[in-house]
């Protein structure tokens, strides 16, 4: 569905994206990671033809490059920043971009009710946007990009800043989507999106892609080792082991256990393998 | 086209919705051109609202000196006395609405009361002067009809009206001794009955009643002929001629700063991404801007025009020219619109930037004080402003006479600064978002 070949670019120098190669299946969550600054959002921008890249190519399905207007019908954005008029209810926010995309008459009426109504946001669409919340806001950016019935989505950051609650009920919209067969590359720099939506993952810092897989080859590959923390009547014990049951087997024959707890490799420990760094330093 | 279109609507409606933006495009235009347009007037406020005239008393008896007083007594009408010559003259530069003509033989026709031809009476008047013509016609219909109550209520008057009647009627050849024996008869009973009313209290409403009936009948007490006076101009009939043109261009650069601010507005608050998303071309996103701005420019002169015309009875010499000025102007500030966008990279600095720029062509082109009060070197510096162009424009087609090339070779300076500037703008704007 969508296809970065080898992308490279830099702004006055300093390298943003450095050969980057992506490919996202029709019906695939696909998750960017990385620290703020690390090249997510250029990567977007190359994607949905904001940027040319300097080198390499960006193709959406066998069409071709973002960069012709009738090839971004396929495409929606829920861009990092609020994106939105403010002056405007969303009920009118999502007509204007409704029509921008081409949509008309009942079907486009048809369609932003359906929008409204997916995120939850229907009792509110006659409200101004500057009257929302922060989650509603986000919410009403997710509306927008997907009022066109697009089969690829570009969601960048799609939580930043919102609720809870509000943040669930987007984790549900981008499952929901995925059920239909939707397309979706996903920035975030919170690994525990990553790892609970992502089909694939590629982790990226200071432009480059470090690694890109599953989320369980992932962590297998790069993850390290189980860690098992055991408290004694004496001291406290941190094992790291592939086999933490039978570790734990050995623990309890061999000394006075007290207290024990596993904790498995996670996408935070395999950004910190591949870059010697915490994801959010 | 849809898109574009959609684009216009959209802008045009969040303006509508910004009370700061549309104070500058609409009232502070309209504020501005009533303010300057009262100092210059001198009026402080002050005017009356009454129809200024020029009245001429060629009859010049007892009875049309009467009437010529009633006129000058009349609250609706401001009158000045003068000869013919100057009255016309008067009317055909604008400083008078009209002028009216009391003719020769005016006291004696007056004075014939349901009877006989009308009385006639000379109005002089612009053709396009329809509404105060009608008003003009109505207030001296009534003031006569007024007179001529007096006169039949007036005792002793209408005894002396009765002794005329009596002797053109006995010096009538074809009369018969039958008809005379009854009208003399008749006469000595109305002369008595009259006489009676002096005594008496008179009862007014009797008589009301019989004129109302002898109007009924068909009978018309005055007549007037019509001379049409076409206005020549030799320069501004009033101050708001000259503050409205000004006020409109004000809110052309209301509107241009406006939306080459939203434009910039679009990139800050990365809105621009969502439209460069879309599958439009650039060209389609700046058009669709730059019709919003054409579209409210032009609604802002109607509107402006539209109060000058109704309140302060401002009369452009030619509509299709104004009409010509008007879009020419639009689409020269429109073009400004999309310069003032590529100024400043933030809302603030865009607008300060903006305001700077469009004060300092407003300065010398004129937007502030007119340009013919101004030292020659500073008038020739003022060319390089569009304001001065949109300005004379403007003016040449309400009051400066402009011909057609004339008003052709402003319209198209306009267009040509507009296209410039819109060019460049398009060229140099930076797209990326902030």
């Amino acid at each position: 569905m969508l296809k970065l070949s080898n992308v490279h670019k830099s702004f006055n120098g300093t390298v943003a994206v450095d050969d980057c190669t992506i490919t996202i299946q029709s019906g695939e969550v696909f998750g960017l990671l990385g620290p703020n600054g690390a090249g997510k959002t250029t990567t977007v921008n190359l994607a949905i033809g904001l940027l040319k890249p300097d080198q390499g190519s960006v193709y959406i399905g066998e069409d071709g490059s973002p960069a012709q207007p009738n090839i971004r019908k396929k495409i929606g954005v829920a861009p990092q920043a609020l994106s939105l008029y403010e002056e405007l209810t969303g009920t009118e926010n999502l007509i204007f971009f409704g029509k921008l995309q081409g949509l008309s008459g009942k079907h486009l009426h048809e369609r932003v009710e359906w929008a409204l109504d997916f995120v939850s946001l229907k009792t509110r669409g006659k409200d101004l946007v500057k009257e929302y919340s922060g989650g509603m806001k986000r919410r009403l950016n997710l509306a927008i990009a997907i009022v066109h019935d697009p089969p690829l989505l570009l969601l960048d950051e799609p939580t930043v800043g919102v609720d809870p609650q509000s943040r669930n009920a987007i984790f549900d919209n981008i499952l929901a989507l995925r059920a239909e067969g939707r397309s979706i590359l996903f920035t975030t720099h919170y690994m525990e999106e990553a790892q609970r939506l992502c089909d694939r993952v590629g982790i990226m810092d200071q432009g480059k892609m470090l690694a890109l897989d599953s989320v369980d080859n992932l962590i297998k590959a790069h993850g390290g080792k189980d860690l098992v923390i055991a408290e004694t009547a004496t001291e406290e014990l941190k094992i790291e082991t592939d086999d933490p049951i039978a570790e734990l087997e050995r623990l309890k024959k061999n000394t006075d256990l007290h207290r024990f707890r596993v904790e498995r490799p996670n996408l935070e420990s395999v950004f910190l393998n591949l870059t010697g760094r915490q994801l959010r330093d | 086209m849809k898109e574009v279109i959609a684009l216009a609507k959209k802008d045009f409606k969040l303006l509508m919705r910004d009370k700061t933006g549309f104070f500058f495009v609409l009232f502070f235009p309209l504020i501005f051109a009533l303010f300057f347009g009262l100092i210059f007037s001198g009026s402080g406020g002050g005017s009356s609202g009454a129809i200024p005239i020029v009245l001429v008393d060629l009859d010049s008896t007892e009875a049309s000196q009467d009437f010529a007083g009633l006129i000058e007594d009349t609250k609706g009408l401001k009158v000045e006395r003068t000869d013919l010559v100057q009255a016309r003259s008067l009317v055909q530069r604008g400083k008078r609405s009209a002028y009216l003509v009391l003719p020769e033989g005016f006291g004696e026709t007056s004075s014939n009361l349901f009877w006989g031809e009308p009385t006639h009476l000379e109005i002089g008047v612009d053709p396009a002067r329809k509404a105060e013509t009608a008003m003009l016609e109505g207030m001296l219909t009534g003031l006569f009809m007024e007179n001529m109550m007096k006169g039949l209520t007036d005792p002793q008057g209408m005894s002396d009206r009765i002794k005329g009647w009596r002797s053109q009627i006995e010096s009538a050849p074809d009369s018969t001794q039958e008809e005379l024996g009854f009208m003399d008869k008749f006469f000595v009973e109305l002369d008595t009955f009259m006489h009676e009313l002096e005594t008496a209290e008179t009862d007014t409403a009797v008589l009301s009643d019989s004129a109302a009936a002898s109007e009924a009948s068909g009978w018309q007490p005055l007549s007037f002929e019509k001379t049409d006076i076409s206005i020549k101009r030799d320069g501004p009939k009033n101050p708001f001629e000259i503050t409205f043109p000004q006020s409109i261009v004000w809110g052309l650069i209301g509107c241009a700063a406006s939306f080459g601010i939203s434009l910039v507005v679009e990139r800050t608050r990365g809105t621009l991404i969502r439209l460069r998303v879309a599958p439009l071309q650039k060209w389609q996103i700046l058009a669709g801007k730059a019709l919003a701005c054409f579209i409210t420019t032009i609604i802002v002169a109607a509107m402006l025009f539209l109060f000058a015309v109704i309140v302060f009875g401002v009369r452009p010499d030619s509509l299709a020219m104004l009409a010509m000025a008007v879009i020419s102007a639009g689409i020269c500030f429109a073009g400004i619109m999309m310069l003032l966008a590529v100024l400043g990279k933030t809302e603030a600095s865009a607008g300060g930037i903006g305001w700077a720029v469009l004060l300092i062509m407003a300065m010398t082109g004129g937007g502030m004080i007119p340009v013919f009060f101004m030292p020659s070197w500073m008038q020739t510096l003022g060319s390089l402003s569009p304001v001065k162009w949109a300005i004379l424009a403007l003016e040449g087609a309400v009051w400066r006479g402009f011909t057609f090339d004339l008003m052709l070779l402003h319209c198209g300076i306009l267009v040509l600064i507009g296209l410039v500037c819109f060019t460049i703008g398009a060229k140099v704007f930076n797209w990326t978002a902030e």
